[in-house]
Parts: C-alpha cells; structure tokens; sequence
C-alpha cells in the first residue's frame, strides 16, 4: 500500500534590524537578560508600538526575493492569548491583510527533480520573549529581551512530499533570505524557526488528510527526521485501520522520537482583530520598485550568471552559489586573476572547508590568488601549494611564497637536481625499467612517483617527466 | 505669587477637599517639587506655574498610577506620559492623581476600587465618571484646570455633573503615549476647567504629532483660540434625535436658554438629524470592551502590580487569582464582554458589524457639517448628576448615561461641555460639536457662549 | 441570542478571570442583559454598512532603525513582583507546559 506525505512549512525567520518591530530597543543576541527592554516592549501601562521602517522594507525585500506580491495596504492585527513570553498578552502580527501573499520557492527533489513549492504568504509579526524553565526550582524565569524582535512568518503550501523535500525547501529558502540579506537564518541562534505540518493521503487524492503539527525543530537535519518519525507513525496508524488526530507534537532530538504535547489544550480562540494603535501600513508602487530594484542578485541568478559568463561547469555554480560569502570570495579570486575554473577547483575544495569550520575565509582572495600564481608559474607543485595554503589558513598574514620557503616547498626546477634524482630513480629500479622499456609505458607515473618521493615532493613533476622520458629512452 | 508659594496655597486646598475623595495620590513635598522646578525655569512658560491636577490613569514618575484599581495598587511608572512632559514644559505644576472609576469604566466614579467621588455641588451625589475626581476638583476650585480621559464621554458627562467645562480634542490630537490604554481607537486626554480660555491653553500646550504614537496626526499643534465677540455668520444644528420628548425639564429649558443666547450672539439654529444616534450606545459597548479585553490582558501579575497565586499554584493560578481578584466587577463584566464579542463565531455579528455601524455613524456627523453647519448643539447628559447608588444595580442602565456623549468618541470629533444653568441648584452642561479637527473654532465659539449665558443661574 | 453558564465560564477561561461561584448566576444574568442591549445593531440594515471606521492617521509613520529607546526610570528589578538574576520569575507552568 503506497501513501503520499503531504507537507508544508511556517517559517519563522528573525530580520536583520537593529532595533524591535515595535520601539527603539537593541536586539542584539546574547545581552544579560532584561537589558534590552523599555516601557513598549514590556507591556507595561500606557505604552505604545510604532512599526520599524527597516523591518517593513526587510519584510518586503524577502517578499519580493520569493516572488511574493505586495499588497499596497496591510493591517497589523492583535493575536489574544495569555503566556508569560507574552508581555501584553497579545501578539502584534497580521491576520487577514498580511504584507504579501502568493510566492514560490524552486528546489531540487531527489524524487521528483525541480518542484515549485508556493508561499501562501509572508508578513510581519514581533517576537515573543524567552522562557528558561530548569534555572530556578519549582519557576520558569522570564527574558523579554528577545520580546518584540521583528519576524517575517513564511508559510508554505502544502506542496512537499517528503521530508527529505521539506530540508531542501529550508536550505533553498535559508539561501534566498541570505542572499536578500533579510535575515541571518541561524537556527541555532533562533533567527529561523520552523514549524512543520504533515498529512498521509493516497497517492491522487485530492482530499488532504488530518495534519499533525510538529514543533520543537532546531535544525533541518531533525526537520526530516522529525518529518520522518511522524511520517511512519501516522501510516502505522492508518495502516492498522485507526485515524489521525490533530494533534501538536513536540521532537526529542536525543531519541528521534515525536510525542503529543504534554496537556491537550483546546485550540486557541486568538481573537484576531485589527490593532487599533497602528494605522494600515499603505505601501505605494514606487516604493514597492525601489525595492525591487535594491533586490540584490538571487542565488538562481547568480549560478547562471557564473556558468554563462564565466563558463564554469553548472556543478560547480550550484556548489559556489550555496552560501552567498563562498559566491562572493569566488568571484573575488577571479577578480585577482586566477582563472575561473582553477579558482572554483581550490574555492570547492580547501576553501570551502574552512569556511565550513570556521564561517570565515583565513586567507584572503588576493593571496589565494597570489598562491596559486606560484603553482601557475612552477614554482610550487599542487600538492605543495595546499600545505602552504593550509599554513596560511592558521596564520592569515603570510604571503604564500615565504610560507612556501619556510616549509622548504619551493619546488626545483633546476635540470641538474632532476638528472639527479631521476639517475637515482632509475638505477634503484632496473627491474621496472626494463619492463618500461619493453613497451610498459604506463610505468611512467610510477617513475615520476618515485622522484617525488625521493626530492620529498621537491621536485617540479612537470620537469620531471622530460627527464625521465629523455633518460628512458 | 511664586510657584512655591501657590504649591503650599494648592497643599492647603488639597488637604480641605479630602472628604471629596476625589484624589488617589498628592504630597506637599511632590508640589514643592513641582515648584521648585518651575521658579528655577528661565521662563514662565505658557501655563505660567498653573496647578493641574492628573486622571490616575495617567502615568508620571513620581506618583503611583493605579487607574482606579487594586491590580496596580503601588504600581509607580518608570515613564511619564508625553502629555504631562508638554504641560511641565509649558511651566504647569502637576498637582494630584484623581480619583476615577476602575480603568476608566464606568459613568459616575462609583466604581473605583478606593471609594467614590463625592460631587461638590451635592455630595449625596455623583460627579460623573470615569473622571470623576478631576472634575471635583475643578468644581471645588482646588485646581483651576486638570487632565481627565474620554473614551465614551468620561469628561464632558462630568463637566455636566459638576459645572465645569470639559473639552475633548479630536482624536489623535493629543498622544495617548502614558494614557493606560482602556479603549484604543476612543480613548483621548481631555482637559476640565473653569474656563474656556483655560481649556483652550491647557489643549493647545499639549496637541501636536507624538513619534511614541502612531496615531497621532502629524498635523500641526492647535494655537491658543481667540474668542469670537459673536456668532454672526455661523450655523449652529440641533439633531433631533438628542432632544427627546422626555428629555429632563432642567436640561430642556437649559438647553432652550442656550440657543436663545445662541441667536442673540448673531448665530443661525437649525434641526438637524443624525439618524444612526440611537445604535450610538450599543456600537460604543461593543468596540470599546473588545478593545479594553486585549488592553488589559497585560495585567496578570508577571511583571509588574502585586500578585495573588490560586492553590493549584502554577501559572494559570496565577493569571486567574491575580485577575480575578485585582479587577473589580464592572471591569471583568467588561471585559467578558469584550472578549465574548470577539470569540469564534461572534466576531462579524458583534466587533466587525460594530466598527461598520460606527462608519455610518461618522458619516452622519460628516454630511451634517458638510450641508453648512459649522457646530451642533446637544445636552451633554439626559439628566443633571443623579444620587449615588441610584444605578449601580443595572449595568445598561448606567451606560444609558452616556447616551448624548457617545456618537461624539466614536466618531473621533472635538466636543466640548459648557456649564449652562443650573436645575434645582444641579448642573447642566450643554455639549457644542465641531467637525474633525476644528477644535480652535469649537473653542472660539463656545467662549462667546460661555459669556452669553449665565453658567450658575437657575433655569426653572 | 442567550448566553449560558458553561459559555460565560469559557469566555472567562479565555480571559483568565477566575469567576467565583457565588457570582456566576449574576454574571450570567448580566451578560445576556448587556449582549441582548448591544444586539440592536441587528436592525441595522446590512446593505447600508460600509467599510469599518477607525479614526487617526490613514497610513502608518514608520520609525526608522535607530537604538535609542525610552529609558526606564526604574529598572524591571524593582517593577516585579517576583525577580532574581534578571529574570522575572513566575509560577513553573501546569497546563501550558510546552517543552
């Protein structure tokens, strides 16, 4: 019996502002507790919100990175409920008039190939503050520091199909959102947060089927695990002729396993109701252009614009394209002189790997590119060059050709070391060149094997090869 | 006289008019301070050391703001309101936190959590409500001007009680940044005084754009008004629908006296009608509990106001106990209300249908003013000041007070209640409405009626 | 349109307002007097009802991004009723517990 998962999104991303949706407070992550707080953002009597210019035009430039529409007028709307992250005892988003609606975000499936996955919607909202429940027995400590950050809440159609589907949507809509430079999108910092809904139906039916919502996500890894566990529990439960309740789930990353949330609330009754302190945000054609025309280059574009204009295979553009910092320090070694393929060979491999570990490029482009000026000229082997490269790397300001003296990598050249190394290659190997000599050809790469190893990787094996083949003869 | 000296004079009053309950939090030592502040100021300032005293549900620094309630009992405010900043730079003293019914509900100061209000003319009778104990003390000439809230009438409704004068701006006129909020999209600072003149001054010291509110206008500050010497030239319209047949004998003949002089100053009258007056009422005890729901959820004990925590002792016991208790019953009854109005199910039948009604309720007063007229006249209230206790049995019976009050907040107009006879030794105020925004005119012409008609004179 | 005990006993639970029982009979009552008063609006004929009204500013000022907010004459310390470590500290949650 086949069954189809039938999965969306809501996304909750945190935009790069320097101050709350609502007031002029900091949100910076990390500051002691309660630190970042004032009169607004606290609730307390008599307070008001007045909306964030920035957030609005972050909000906006995700909009449009997602191929959203804007709508010209959008209201913020009170959303009731009690919590203690909740200072005013509602949350200012937007519920029937959001900021935009209608967008698309394009992945690659491993099932399915390319799949166009829809944005019901995005709009704006403030963040909750936080709850810290195992610091002081028998309390839940409150910080509201965190507690009127501006968000974008993203919420997709119901158009993955599995939870391997629903990781490369994150990892292409977390690429967008970097790339339109709306919002870091670190889950572990908090500034992108994901809630997933799951349904089982058969395969052609049209009629969804009852969704779980899990929560409690903290990385795209444990989204598909999470999206995994949850997928195999409701077919178990259909399978065994049972049916799915609507029920929230919270993930236990330590067991991989997903479990109802501890009381089952009835579902809330929010109330939303238009905010009657903030007048409709009106949002005209002009300003919604301008936008539009500040959109920096998207990775989509951005990978074809370097397959077509600087011929690099479409891999390669994929790989390069992933992180928009790995895009740009590529470009930036084709702009000191390296050509584009050698350059996407070394940002692929020894690059990408730092940067990987440490979120950061050690070495800048012009002396990557200086280094691999050395390999160009014959003055350093491959090899030699990714030692250098990795000794540059801990210690950022050395230039790559004194490195290279200090590790005693510079390659020789000189005809007489070769004769010399080779002579000695050779005699140590009579067997082998007899049978080179007897028509065993390919015994060249050992040869030429042979001479690294006794020069200690000195020796330059493009000079080599003449020798030993002038020698061989 | 210094601000020192006028600050003791003021103490001394103050002191005198305790039996009124009409204040929550006053010190000889905040009034000295007060002073102290304005005789070191380089300038007089427009309101010249002027003692005003402040509705408790405006927020200040230095005194408590409890709004009338046990659930911000000792709260003191880590901010003041951006109005009370324009008064003290303006060289205002701030002279005492008044008395008010709980969160600003209610119309006849009965229902705050420290007593009533005791109105000067007839202390067996009510001031009016929400700001009941601002305009007592205007009325027992303690301070000559102070600060009061309107959501649905709660100083024009008391101005008429007590014989003062009570003016509302159009909304969005003067910030609401430090007004603990009851009913958002109604609630505005409103000013009492003996004068209009003093009306008009207080007012013009405090409207203007406020960054911390974004709804404020961003439309110039109103300028001190020039009272006009007549009426001549101006039409003034008398809605039918707020002269009943039984309309109270002391405030028909009140409100007749008013129009005659309205006539002898040069003034044109009229019959008007704003049809939607009677679902005016009903509109307002939707939108404004729906609003006043959300508003005051912030009051649940977690991060500021005292505590009380139920036996199960978690924090829904906590939110519970702490509500219940601290809330008096008029405002849980409110915000029931308030929140039934906007539960699943209910919110097109009640809010939405409501803020709807409101529209044509506004379009009303729109089309009214666009047919040439420049100002309506009304009674302020149905009745003079009533006894204490009378209506307290009957919740809609109460509302009913605000019947002639009302339209005016919905609709976000400037309104203001002049002092225009007296029934039986009680006061009646008569209420002149201007069109949105027009508060120097409003006020220009009804100083030309404030000395046309004599306020402390018996009509019958 | 008649509100029963068990609807005012939800509404209350949605508000957080803990109703005593000596007081809900009343509570009841009064309700239904007040949404029975404010149901006028149903004589209000539909077709005439436009758009709702609010009044002020017909688009929302914007604040640009600058730090700066309104400093707090007294710190959050000294507001709660409850506080330690720089946190505000409340009852651990029973019902609402989420993690």
């Amino acid at each position: 019996m086949t069954w189809e998962a039938v999965i969306g999104l809501e996304v909750h991303v945190q935009l790069r502002t320097r101050t709350k949706m609502f007031c002029a407070c900091r949100t910076t992550f990390g500051d002691p507790p309660n630190t970042n707080v004032c009169p607004v953002c606290l609730g307390l009597p008599g307070a008001l919100p007045v909306p964030n210019a920035e957030a609005v035009r972050l909000g906006a430039t995700a909009a449009l990175a997602l191929g959203c529409t804007i709508h010209h007028t959008s209201v913020f709307a009170r959303k009731n409920y009690f919590y203690p992250d909740l200072p005013k005892g509602y949350q200012i988003s937007q519920f029937d008039q959001p900021l935009a609606t209608g967008g698309r975000v394009t992945f690659e499936s491993a099932e399915r190939g390319r799949v166009q996955a829809g944005i019901t919607r995005l709009h704006l909202e403030e963040d909750a503050g936080k709850l810290v429940h195992d610091r002081f027995p028998g309390k839940t400590a409150v910080d509201l520091n965190r507690a009127g950050v501006p968000l974008a809440e993203i919420v997709s159609e119901p158009d993955l199909r599995s939870p391997a589907e629903a990781r490369a949507y994150l990892t292409t809509l977390r690429q967008i959102l970097i790339y339109a430079g709306a919002s870091e999108c670190s889950m572990e910092q908090g500034s992108l947060r994901v809630d997933a809904n799951i349904s089982i139906r058969r395969p052609g039916e049209s009629r969804l089927g009852t969704k779980a919502e899990v929560k409690n996500l903290n990385s795209f890894a444990n989204v598909e695990r999470a999206l995994e566990a949850e997928r195999v529990r409701q077919i178990g439960l259909l399978e065994g002729g049972g049916r799915v309740a609507q029920v929230t789930l919270l993930f236990n990353a330590g067991t991989g396993q997903v479990k109802p949330l501890r009381s089952k609330e009835e579902s809330h009754d929010y109330r939303y109701f238009p905010d009657p302190d903030l007048p409709p945000l009106v949002l005209d054609d002009a300003w919604i252009s301008a936008r539009r025309d500040a959109l920096p280059e998207l990775p989509e574009a951005r990978r074809s614009r370097l397959e077509v204009a600087l011929g690099i295979p479409a891999y390669d553009a994929r790989v390069l394209t992933s992180e928009a910092p790995l895009a740009d320090y590529f470009e930036a070694v084709v702009a000191a002189g390296v050509e584009p393929k050698t350059a996407a060979n070394w940002v692929m491999s020894d690059v990408m790997t730092t940067f990987n570990e440490t979120g950061g490029f050690p070495v800048a482009a012009g002396r990557l590119a200086d280094l691999v000026g050395l390999v160009r000229t014959g003055t350093l082997s491959h090899q030699a060059a990714k030692r250098v490269y990795a000794e540059m790397a801990q210690s950022p300001d050395g230039d790559p050709a004194a490195v290279a003296e200090r590790l005693g990598l510079v390659q020789v050249s000189d005809q007489g070391a070769l004769a010399g190394w080779v002579d000695e290659v050779l005699a140590a190997n009579p067997a082998e060149v007899a049978r080179y000599k007897g028509g065993e050809t390919k015994l060249m790469g050992f040869f030429v094997g042979q001479v690294m190893k006794r020069s200690k990787g000195k020796a330059d094996p493009k000079g080599v090869q003449p020798v030993l083949a002038e020698r061989l003869k | 006289m210094s601000a020192a000296a006028a600050a003791k004079e003021v103490g001394g009053r103050l002191a005198a008019a305790e039996p009124l309950n009409a204040t929550l939090h006053w010190s000889q030592a905040l009034l000295d301070a007060e002073a102290a502040r304005v005789d070191a100021a380089p300038a007089a300032g427009a309101l010249g050391g002027m003692p005003v005293a402040l509705k408790d549900n405006i927020v200040t620094v230095e005194q408590p703001t409890t709004c009338g309630s046990r659930i911000l009992e000792g709260y003191t405010s880590p901010f003041t309101a951006t109005a009370v900043g324009r008064l003290r730079e303006a060289g205002a003293m701030i002279a005492a936190k008044t008395n008010m019914d709980e969160f600003a509900m209610g119309s006849s100061t009965e229902h705050s959590a420290f007593g009533r209000v005791r109105n000067p003319i007839d202390p067996e009778r009510v001031p009016g409500g929400s700001s009941g104990g601002s305009a007592a003390l205007v009325a027992a000439g303690v301070v000559p001007a102070a600060l009061g809230s309107e959501t649905g009438g709660s100083v024009r409704q008391p101005a008429s009680f007590c014989g003062v004068v009570g003016m509302k701006p159009s909304y969005g006129r003067v910030s609401r940044y430090g007004l603990v909020a009851f009913g958002s999209s109604l609630d505005c600072i409103s000013v009492f005084s003996r004068t209009v003149a003093d009306a008009g001054r207080v007012l013009s010291v405090m409207t203007g754009h406020d960054p911390l509110d974004a709804t404020t206008l961003d439309r110039p500050p109103m300028p001190v008004p020039t009272p006009l010497a007549d009426l001549r030239g101006l039409r003034v319209g008398l809605p039918r629908e707020y002269y009943p047949a039984d309309l109270h004998p002391g405030v028909g003949a009140a409100l007749q006296r008013t129009r005659a002089a309205i006539v002898e100053l040069g003034g044109e009258v009229c019959e008007v009608s704003l049809p939607h007056s009677p679902y005016a009422v009903p509109t307002y005890y939707i939108v404004a509990p729906a609003e006043a729901a959300a508003n005051l959820a912030r009051y649940d004990g977690v991060r500021y106001g005292p505590r009380k925590v139920g036996p199960e002792g978690d924090i829904r016991a906590l939110y519970q106990a702490t509500r219940g208790e601290g809330f008096g019953a008029e405002v849980r009854r409110r915000i029931l209300v308030g929140t039934y109005v906007l539960s699943a199910g209910y919110y097109d039948a009640y809010y939405r249908k409501a803020q709807r009604v409101r529209a044509l309720i506004a379009e009303d007063f729109r089309q009214v003013f666009a047919s040439g007229v420049d100002f309506l006249l009304t009674p302020t209230t149905p009745t003079p000041a009533f006894r204490a206790g009378e209506k307290t049995g009957d919740p809609v019976a109460m509302y009913l007070a605000d019947i002639f009050v009302c339209a005016v907040s919905l609709a976000g107009l400037p309104a203001v209640s002049l002092p225009v006879g007296r029934s039986e030794g009680l006061p009646v105020g008569a209420q002149l409405i201007a069109p949105f925004f027009e508060d120097e005119r409003l006020l220009a012409a009804a100083a030309a009626i404030e000395r046309a008609v004599p306020a402390g004179a018996e009509v019958r | 349109m008649s509100i029963g005990r068990d609807e005012v006993l939800h509404v209350a639970r949605l508000a957080e307002l803990a109703v005593r029982e000596g007081e809900l009979d009343r509570l009841v009552d009064q309700m239904n007097r007040i949404v029975d008063y404010v149901a006028q609006l149903d004589r209000v004929p539909a077709d005439r009802m436009t758009a709702p009204f609010l009044p002020g500013p017909a688009s929302a000022a914007l604040r640009e991004d600058v730090p700066g907010p309104v400093p707090l004459a007294r710190p959050p310390a000294e507001l709660a009723p409850e506080f330690a470590e720089g946190f505000f500290l409340v009852p651990r949650h029973g019902a609402m517990e989420e993690s």
